[in-house]
């Protein structure tokens, strides 16, 4: 992710890492474009656009570095660039507020899940996607990062361009408020002591 | 807490909250260490084993019902217009 670092790639190279290295990446790539702008067609756009740039500005990228890390975050910028704007999402969330949460003694309270495994194990239909779509996109794209995909809190600053701390305490409250989605849901289908 | 040592403790020697222990484990920015002690803990303490075990299943919900693959020919559309462009 070193931006000054420049590599002229023979077209050669260009097109080993393009096919070896972004290509094979395509079904998270799509999760994620999809993730964040919930829509099939969408996603299918911001993908292309994504890959057509990873291939354009190839020489930033170096080699044996987190080619998945790079490509997400380009997907990522592309996304807050040419599609948020149009989506319908409200207003960006105040993190000094969900700062101020996770530093609060209310974090503690909650260690006792209102939420029991077996009704998550009877959500056998899109509750589960449903929740997760429904949280505001910054609290969305954490949980898909750090739990589909895998990435560390370091991989995830870099991608997300937000410090280490915000990305814990985002990460952590968008789990909060998923769990408080499928509470809900579980109450829906009946279990009273969800 | 009959355990020694909390590999947890904070560098100024400040006890962690459970709710700490389990977003460094959940978050996977654990130590092998942190793992270990994190697991005899839970034993010790049910709030900690019952958080664990919700936000595990909610992890295996989210593989199993979050993943979508791209579409077919997606792959194919990319290298199609890159090829455009590259030779244009």
């Amino acid at each position: 992710m070193d931006e000054i670092s420049r590599h002229v790639y023979s077209e050669e190279e260009k097109n080993h890492i393009f096919n070896e290295e972004f290509l094979p990446l395509i079904h998270s790539m799509y999760n994620f474009g999809y993730r964040l702008t919930l829509d099939a067609d969408d996603a299918k756009d911001l993908v292309q656009d994504t890959y057509l740039k990873a291939y354009r500005f190839i020489n930033s990228f170096q080699k044996g570095t987190n080619a998945k890390a790079w490509l997400f975050r380009i997907l990522k910028n592309s996304f807050i660039n040419d599609y948020r704007k149009k989506s319908k999402e409200p207003g960006k969330v105040d993190y000094q507020e969900v700062e101020a949460y996770y530093n609060s003694d209310e974090v503690d309270r909650q260690i006792t899940p209102d939420l029991r495994v077996e009704s998550l194990k009877d959500m056998i239909g899109d509750e589960i996607s449903n929740a997760l779509n429904s949280l505001e996109v910054d609290f969305r794209t954490v949980i898909i990062l750090c739990d589909l995909e895998g990435f560390t809190y370091e991989e995830m600053a870099k991608i997300l361009d937000i410090p280490i701390g915000t990305v814990r305490s985002r990460l952590h409250r968008a789990r909060q408020l998923l769990k408080e989605k499928l509470s809900s849901y579980a109450r829906s289908m009946g279990y009273k002591n969800t | 807490m009959n355990t020694p040592f909390n590999p947890f403790t904070l560098p100024g020697g400040e006890a962690p909250t459970c709710i700490e222990m389990l977003q460094l484990i959940l978050d996977g920015e654990s130590t092998r260490e942190q793992l270990e002690y994190f697991v005899l803990h839970m034993e010790q303490c049910p709030p900690c084993f019952q958080s664990y075990e919700v936000d595990m299943q909610i992890r295996q919900l989210l593989k199993s019902k979050c993943c979508r693959e791209a579409p077919s020919g997606l792959k194919e559309a990319i290298q199609i217009k890159l090829n455009g462009q590259i030779n244009f």
